[in-house]
């Protein structure tokens, strides 16, 4: 079973802007013991040490894992006694071997160390400009095979940054990066503001809000594609909230026509706008169920900002939230179960996550300025943005309740995280 | 050489419910506008200010025939007549109070008074609460100010626009500083 895996990264953009710093909040002392070894080497291949780094930083960042190296590079018959003396429940080990000027063959494989039996074992042909991504696609297939549910790795994530220049104004660029914050590319600079970036279900599109015709207007970016922007039609008033249909083929907006703010899907291709929301008061922040067939989304009608649900079979709407006197910006869970979303918790504003049908609502965080929740596609974390002595740094929270690490600029402030699906092969 | 503008009255909607009483006391007397007059006044201003204020630099000599300082040089002396060309809000609050009502009243009729003028009413809203909300919150602000001016006649030359929370006076993260970021902003052109 050999598969080529050829990511060729063709970013067209001139700037690259600084790599947000990873810190790890906490490590659980139950986390999982593993040892992902440096690879061995067959030809001039120094990428061996990249891939089992890119692998352990994964694992310790999933608050899931604690992966450490092994001081040398494990052969195929690892000392399994040894391991399990030092409490080590499960080993990688890999080879990496350059076959052509550009292509390397990597093997795989998963050890248990107490039955000593392979839990995975597999070999790919990879481009040299894949090597990251094969990294993070190898972690994704580990922790399946240890954890039994996927990982959340060969993803992107988008965010909006904030410095000041040196002329002292604000300057706002969108950003994307691997799951991991490295590989950082800088999508868009404007002076004026920018925000919501929402990734397109096929990773290719990142729909925004832009202040740069000063009002809030809607555009497409194609990331991977020189220059290529698209601009929604203009709409009779502001147009702001962009959130994708999981087919990528249409957009929830907020547009506010005669100044009323609705809830509208907008279909790209034919330009259909149909209205889903009709009240006189803010609704806004819609986003669909896993399935398209909800949308979420913020209102104040009862006088209260708070969570509502539409079924867009019924056409009924559902108050989703009942706790607090404020909750807003929710988003579905992969699995369409629970809502993450801002909740106001007296004076400060918190990530909560809500179990739609037991109406249960357990607070995530404990900061005083959070918002921009967002899952990551396997469902087992959330990435939100918070303040931190002053300034905007990004968050992750598992759903465990761990605060696992921060994404933090060391040149401004950096919100509105965005996390793509997988990648495609 | 003065050229004088007469502006007819304008009479005010007869039916504005609840705050009638309010608008009738400071009802707009029929004005007359001396626009050159004031540019005269300027070019003046502009020698002395020319050595201090900021402000009065923009106005070169070349530039102080054209219409657009003249708009510029009468909104400053509005301006300087202490009337308030910031509003602020309570917390997730549109609802305009009576002191800030008398502000708007005067923007009215200055407006009334000056016919090429233009107002853009600019929405803002503080950091708390998520910014899509608040990018809504501050449309609102800015509409809740426009519908008083609607009241004067006064729409069609009123546009709203809303900056959420992306365009703080403060960047400071306390209560002083989101009762200043929660405004509406007064802006002429």
């Amino acid at each position: 079973m050999k598969q080529l895996f050829v990511f060729v990264l063709s970013l067209y953009t001139s700037l690259t802007w600084a790599v947000l710093e990873v810190t790890i909040l906490k490590q659980d002392e139950d986390a999982f013991p593993i040892v992902i070894s440096d690879f061995s080497i067959i030809g001039d291949a120094s990428q061996g040490k990249e891939i089992a780094h890119i692998m352990r930083d994964n694992f310790n960042r999933s608050g899931e894992f604690n992966a450490s190296s092994a001081n040398y590079v494990i052969s195929n018959e690892p000392n399994f006694d040894k391991w399990k003396a030092k409490k080590i429940e499960a080993i990688v080990i890999g080879k990496l071997e350059k076959i052509s000027k550009k292509v390397f063959n990597v093997e795989i494989e998963l050890l248990d160390v107490y039955s000593k039996k392979t839990l995975y074992k597999d070999k790919f042909a990879v481009h040299n400009s894949g090597i990251r991504r094969i990294a993070h696609y190898l972690s994704d297939q580990i922790y399946h095979a240890l954890l039994g549910e996927k990982g959340s790795f060969d993803t992107r994530l988008a965010y909006i940054t904030v410095t000041n220049n040196d002329k002292g104004e604000r300057e706002y660029s969108l950003e994307i990066s691997d799951s991991d914050a490295q590989n950082p590319q800088t999508i868009l600079k404007s002076k004026e503001p920018v925000l919501s970036p929402a990734w397109s279900p096929d990773q290719n599109r990142i729909a925004y809000v832009s202040f740069r015709n000063a009002r809030s207007e809607v555009f497409i970016q194609y990331p991977f594609v020189r220059r290529k922007t698209q601009k929604l039609p203009y709409f009779d008033g502001i147009a702001s909230a962009p959130s994708w249909h999981p087919n990528g083929k249409s957009l929830l907006l907020t547009l506010s026509k005669n100044g009323n703010k609705d809830i509208y899907s907008y279909q790209l291709t034919s330009k259909k706008l149909t209205r889903l929301t009709t009240d006189v008061g803010i609704d806004t922040e819609a986003s669909y169920s896993p399935e398209g067939d909800k949308i979420v989304f913020t209102s104040n009608r009862s006088g209260q900002v708070q969570v509502y649900i539409k079924d867009l079979k019924t056409n009924k709407i559902n108050k989703a939230t009942f706790k607090g006197r404020y909750n807003a910006k929710a988003v579905f869970s992969p699995d369409g179960k629970s809502l993450a979303m801002v909740h106001r918790e007296g004076k400060d504003y918190r990530i909560a996550l809500l179990d739609i049908a037991t109406k249960d609502l357990i607070i995530m965080t404990n900061n005083q300025l959070d918002e921009s929740p967002f899952f990551s596609p396997n469902g087992g974390m959330i990435i939100f943005a918070t303040n931190k002595g002053g300034s905007g740094v990004l968050s992750v929270v598992s759903i465990l309740g761990r605060q696992t690490f921060e994404l933090v600029s060391k040149v401004g402030e950096v919100r509105e995280p965005n996390w793509s699906h997988y990648l495609k092969k | 050489m003065l050229k004088i503008i007469s502006l007819t009255t304008i009479v005010l909607l007869s039916s504005c419910s609840s705050m009638d009483s309010l608008y009738k006391k400071v009802l707009p007397k029929p004005s007359v506008v001396i626009i050159e007059d004031r540019i005269e006044n300027t070019q003046e201003n502009v020698i002395e200010a020319d050595q201090s204020s900021f402000q009065s630099q923009r106005l070169s000599k070349n530039d102080v025939n054209t219409p657009n300082i003249a708009k510029l040089v009468v909104v400053e002396d509005f301006r300087n007549t202490g009337v308030s060309f910031v509003l602020y809000f309570p917390y997730d609050g549109t609802e305009i109070d009576e002191t800030s009502t008398k502000q708007i009243i005067k923007h009215a009729n200055f407006m009334r008074n000056n016919t090429t003028l233009n107002l853009r009413l600019e929405g803002h809203a503080d950091e708390r609460g998520t910014r899509e909300y608040n990018l809504a919150l501050g449309e609102n602000r800015a509409l809740s100010v426009k519908e008083i001016l609607g009241l004067y006649d006064l729409s069609s030359r009123v546009e709203v626009i809303s900056f959420g929370e992306e365009k703080p006076t403060l960047q400071k993260h306390d209560e002083d500083a989101w009762q200043k970021n929660r405004r509406v902003e007064f802006v002429y052109q």
